[in-house]
């Protein structure tokens, strides 16, 4: 069965490719910025094609866009001008007429700034995760400080090491070394939730304290992180970030998606009324099949719909 | 010889499977020594919520590895775990002195409980690195290991962000089943 892919891929394709741009006068390119949906369908055809392009000035270009992402360099201006001048490059080498298929280049243009801007949240990310949380870092004190007033704003905290960092779902009484192999990108993640979704994230750390379905908040939120990663890595998210915005994603997207993650983690928690949290692996590999599966939709939208209800 | 006969042939002879029992305070290691033993990257590391559990080969014995969550709330399910128990690996944070009494008293309970009588014990003094961290030798004293009497044991000073001394630690556990 590979082998038949690959035999597909490598001289198939080409033929059919051939014959498809002859009859309809469109090059693979234009074919899918005109008949795919915007979003993650599109988005991902164009990176797939742009992947298997044998031209050498597609293959420059292509190159020289992830290293200006992978350096996070992909931003402002300079994000314009490399869009610009990957359209460009692709009419060039595709013969497109600028005059005829304006179109064109809005939805291809779009999907570069999609395809890169993708990446570069990766190495945006990446770096987050490798800052090891430094307890003698203000910045990174002060934001552990936010996150217990944002999730606890009517109890004050004793001091810096104390036994009620426990009481939000972390291991100890300091929760520097809960962090781990998450680093800063955990905590952000954390403190986006409970600042940019203050009622679901309190509503979500009530359930944490749920007499027989009970979990550690933190604990499990750093865990999360580490499949948010994951997906973002392994580019299953791409169907939730091209779906989300039409130009880059950024950090605060992730956050989002984060928040979406950790929302609905909850839920199927509760649902599958564990017995203790020593089903914790068993449930989150079963909810990471689940993510996997609604991601293989191009057309998935996931959003936090929040409804307080009781139990 | 048909196929069939020869693949029977190599299932007959299965290797021994062992049961190990990866227990210790939170944050001293346990996953990373999993994680090295089952030759996985250990750069995203997250606190175990609930347990991990990991087959490795290793010297003709199949180790299964139960690696199970060390903060306080887990703790008490660390007995459910017990039963059929081969070896208990016991990890340590060698530079964690302000835990140092709290780990004795857990290693305590654990020793004390029938469902692990007779169990060797393998103490994994981790985080060598650490410039504060206790040697393997000081560390023993500290847990009161040489008062051990009633089963064998080991301590053995590790990094396993390094993977120094974990190999050391799995020769002693193979060594003494076979002793058994």
């Amino acid at each position: 069965m590979y082998v038949f892919w690959w035999f597909f891929a490598y001289y198939l394709r080409p033929i059919v490719k051939w014959f498809l741009r002859k009859t309809t006068g469109l090059c693979e390119l234009q074919r899918i910025c005109y008949g795919k949906v915007q979003g993650a369908p599109r988005t991902k055809a164009v990176d797939y094609s742009l992947c298997m392009s044998k031209s050498p000035q597609i293959a420059q270009l292509i190159a020289h866009l992830n290293d200006v992402s992978d350096n996070q360099r992909f931003v402002g201006s300079n994000l314009k001008e490399l869009t610009n001048g990957a359209v460009n490059t692709v009419m060039l080498v595709k013969k497109i007429n600028p005059k005829i298929h304006f179109q064109f280049v809005i939805n291809f243009g779009q999907c570069v700034e999609q395809i890169w801007g993708y990446r570069q949240l990766l190495a945006e990310v990446e770096e987050l995760r490798k800052t090891v949380y430094d307890a003698d870092n203000f910045g990174h004190e002060r934001k552990l400080q936010d996150l217990w007033e944002k999730l606890m704003p009517h109890e004050r905290l004793e001091g810096r090491v104390t036994k009620q960092w426990q009481y939000i779902g972390f291991q100890g009484d300091d929760p520097k070394t809960d962090f781990r192999g998450m680093g800063l990108l955990g905590l952000e993640n954390l403190l986006a939730f409970a600042s940019d979704y203050q009622d679901a994230a309190t509503y979500v750390l009530s359930h944490s304290h749920h007499p027989h379905y009970g979990y550690a908040f933190a604990i499990v939120g750093i865990n999360l992180t580490s499949l948010a990663w994951t997906l973002l890595k392994q580019g299953d998210a791409k169907t939730y970030f091209f779906n989300m915005v039409k130009s880059a994603p950024s950090l605060k997207l992730f956050h989002q998606f984060y928040s979406y993650l950790f929302y609905e983690f909850d839920k199927y928690w509760i649902e599958c009324k564990p017995k203790d949290i020593m089903e914790f692996s068993t449930i989150k590999d079963n909810f990471e099949i689940n993510v996997r599966n609604a991601l293989q939709d191009p057309n998935a939208v996931f959003r936090i719909n929040f409804s307080v209800d009781t139990i | 010889m048909g196929l069939l006969s020869l693949l029977r042939k190599l299932r007959a002879a299965p290797e021994r499977e062992l049961r190990l029992l990866l227990l210790g305070l939170d944050n001293a290691g346990k996953t990373t020594i999993l994680k090295t033993l089952a030759s996985e990257d250990i750069n995203h590391i997250t606190p175990t919520a609930g347990f991990n559990i990991k087959s490795v080969i290793s010297e003709g014995f199949k180790l299964n590895v139960w690696d199970i969550g060390g903060q306080r709330k887990i703790r008490p399910y660390w007995k459910n775990y017990f039963e059929n128990t081969d070896v208990l690996i016991y990890v340590v944070d060698s530079s964690d002195k302000k835990r140092l009494e709290e780990t004795g008293i857990e290693l305590y309970e654990l020793l004390t409980d029938d469902k692990l009588q007779d169990v060797p014990l393998l103490v994994y003094a981790n985080k060598q690195d650490l410039p504060e961290a206790l040697t393997a030798a000081d560390l023993a004293q500290a847990l009161g290991l040489p008062s051990i009497k009633d089963r064998p044991w080991q301590i053995q000073a590790c990094t396993a962000v390094r993977g120094d001394g974990v190999r050391e630690g799995m020769e002693w556990v193979c060594k003494s089943i076979k002793k058994k």
